[in-house]
């Protein structure tokens, strides 16, 4: 449980949170400069100047007007910046350890235990003795999130951990943070400005917007408030679910290479290795680009996912904007221009039908 | 009274040693201060301390001096104390100390300016006290300034002229370091066991910088090998 109540002077505008955050997770999307990175630079006490209330799980960590304000090093705040701000004269396993190697005694075992967790999570165990200089930008990533792991805190801040990485990268390491989420039970307040990732990873959603909240709630629901004055804001689908071997693998052919996933209700026709064990969890991601509409029922097409379902939602810009679909228990998130919209006359509550080829799903897990 | 080459240079080293390792910590405070802080005092602060590198040494030795006096009151306080400084090896030590302040804490600050801020907070916010932050991260990735500010300072105390003959006079065998025997000799026209002295001082002058120049070339080239392509 997370109570902010926070006042932080900046140069165009005042940042104002107050706010009761409960979820274990909690994606704040915004526009850059909207204020998030002052937030977690306050809630970690590393920016002077907030004044407030910030108290978690029951402990105070700043009430100016007590005047108690906990120093950086006794608030046990994880940080992992964008650019992972490794130590450099460190190999890695001494930056993972650099949090915890001041403990003794039972203190140090747990502490060891928890080094050897994070280092199996994050699956950095090989570049322990590899200095951050000769790491890639997802390796040091996955350190950075380790050594905040390690150092036991009670939340973790994570400022777009996953902006400077590439799509790739980016795959690799978002199943990590799930891990983080699900395994270690670490909370964590996670700024992005990509509203799929933050559905993925997050269970509550705060949208701020000139150091205001103009939302808290459901990440599904956030995705409104986030693409208005967020020229960088992405909607990736982050589909999770069961992989499974497609029913007809006797027939070799037709099947080769592509699995199912289930994901409630809905089947989707993945790709996937012949050596995938059946029945594995798998996170997939396709682009709203990759997403086609349409307002007639789909025959005769090569996509293999051809779902029925209903517009929830549009919102449309100059050209182009997003519109909303639940096909199947799922909500997508597809790309589509104004004209398309006009020509096909989509509108909330209206029937519409997507398809997504198979070979656009990007496994990340 | 004849004094070895040898005396004279053990007495010039140990001088040089003592007084830069005295004055070590001292500058790497100021240097850190001088780095972190903005403002007024700042620009204050690094004025007074590069005094000694554009007066005279002649004129803060005489500074000194009259610090030290005995009718003064930092001199009537040692001289209670029972410490004598004045015409004293120590008096050499504190000429050296002064004359070569400034020139470590300059590298010093240039290395600590170098230090990314945020990793210093990164450390606090990883359990570290400011000067744990201090010790494992700011001082670790500044070594190499350090290194070449304590060698620049030592060669400087090495060759201290000015300010040491009116503090601590040319005593052969008390005070007599190699600069000063120079000129002694010089002065009484024994020229041949000058240049003997000569020759000493570019060896040590020449090991000194000649490392102080290794160590901050490899500091180039390790800082432009370790950005990230």
């Amino acid at each position: 449980m997370i109570d902010l109540d926070l006042t932080l002077p900046l140069a165009r505008f005042t940042l104002r949170v107050a706010r009761r955050l409960s979820g274990r997770a909690v994606a704040i999307l915004g526009a850059s400069g909207s204020g998030k990175t002052s937030l977690l630079e306050s809630i970690a006490g590393l920016r002077a100047g907030a004044s407030g209330r910030i108290v978690i799980d029951g402990e105070t960590l700043l009430d100016t007007r007590a005047l108690r304000s906990l120093p950086p090093e006794r608030r046990r705040i994880g940080y992992v910046p964008q650019d992972a701000l490794l130590f450099p004269h460190l190999n890695v396993e001494r930056n993972v350890r650099f949090g915890s190697d001041k403990s003794s005694g039972e203190g140090a075992e747990s502490a060891e235990r928890l080094f050897r967790e994070a280092v199996s999570i994050l699956e950095i165990d090989r570049l322990l003795a590899r200095f951050p200089a000769t790491l890639s930008g997802g390796e040091r990533q996955r350190v950075a999130l380790a050594r905040a792991i390690a150092a036991r805190p009670r939340l973790l801040l994570l400022d777009e951990p996953l902006a400077a990485v590439d799509v790739a990268l980016k795959g690799r390491i978002l199943p990590y943070l799930l891990r983080v989420r699900d395994e270690l039970h670490v909370p964590f307040l996670y700024v992005t400005h990509n509203a799929g990732e933050a559905r993925a990873v997050a269970e509550e959603a705060v949208v701020l917007r000139e150091g205001t909240v103009v939302f808290a709630g459901a990440p599904e629901q956030a995705l409104a408030w986030v693409s208005q004055g967020d020229p960088e804001a992405r909607f990736d689908n982050i589909l999770a679910g069961r992989l499974e071997a497609p029913p007809d693998a006797g027939s070799k052919d037709a099947s080769r290479g592509t699995g199912v996933l289930r994901v409630g209700e809905a089947r989707l026709v993945v790709p996937a290795e012949d050596a995938d064990p059946s029945s594995s969890l798998a996170v997939f991601a396709v682009s709203p680009e990759d997403v086609l509409v349409s307002s007639r029922p789909l025959e005769g097409i090569s996509a293999r996912n051809v779902l029925p379902g209903a517009v929830v939602a549009l919102e449309i810009g100059e050209t182009s904007g997003w519109a909303r679909i639940r096909a199947q228990g799922i909500e997508w998130n597809a790309l589509v221009t104004k004209e398309a919209v006009r020509e096909l006359e989509l509108a909330p509550g209206r029937p519409a039908w997507i398809a997504v080829k198979t070979h656009v799903f990007r496994r990340l897990r | 009274m004849e004094i070895s080459d040898g005396s004279i240079l053990l007495l010039t080293l140990r001088v040089a040693a003592v007084s830069t390792l005295l004055i070590l910590p001292v500058a790497v405070g100021v240097a850190w201060f001088l780095a972190r802080r903005a403002g007024p005092g700042r620009t204050l602060a690094e004025t007074i301390l590069s005094l000694p590198l554009v007066l005279p040494p002649t004129a803060v030795g005489l500074l000194l001096l009259e610090a030290l006096r005995r009718s003064g009151p930092l001199g009537r306080l040692l001289d209670r104390a029972g410490i004598e400084i004045v015409f004293t090896w120590k008096a050499v030590v504190l000429a050296t100390a002064v004359m070569s302040f400034p020139l470590l804490v300059r590298p010093v600050r240039a290395a600590f300016e170098e230090v990314d801020p945020r990793l210093l907070a990164m450390a606090r916010s990883l359990g570290h006290t400011p000067l744990q932050a201090f010790r494992r991260v700011a001082l670790p990735l500044s070594w190499r300034g350090i290194l070449a500010g304590t060698l620049l300072a030592f060669s400087r105390a090495l060759g201290e002229f000015g300010a040491t003959i009116l503090i601590a006079g040319n005593i052969p065998g008390r005070t007599q370091t190699l600069a000063l025997a120079i000129f002694q000799r010089t002065q009484i026209g024994a020229d041949g066991a000058a240049l003997r002295l000569v020759a000493v001082t570019v060896v040590l002058a020449f090991v000194t910088v000649w490392t102080t120049e290794i160590i901050t070339r490899h500091k180039a080239r390790t800082r432009a090998g370790e950005r990230p392509a």
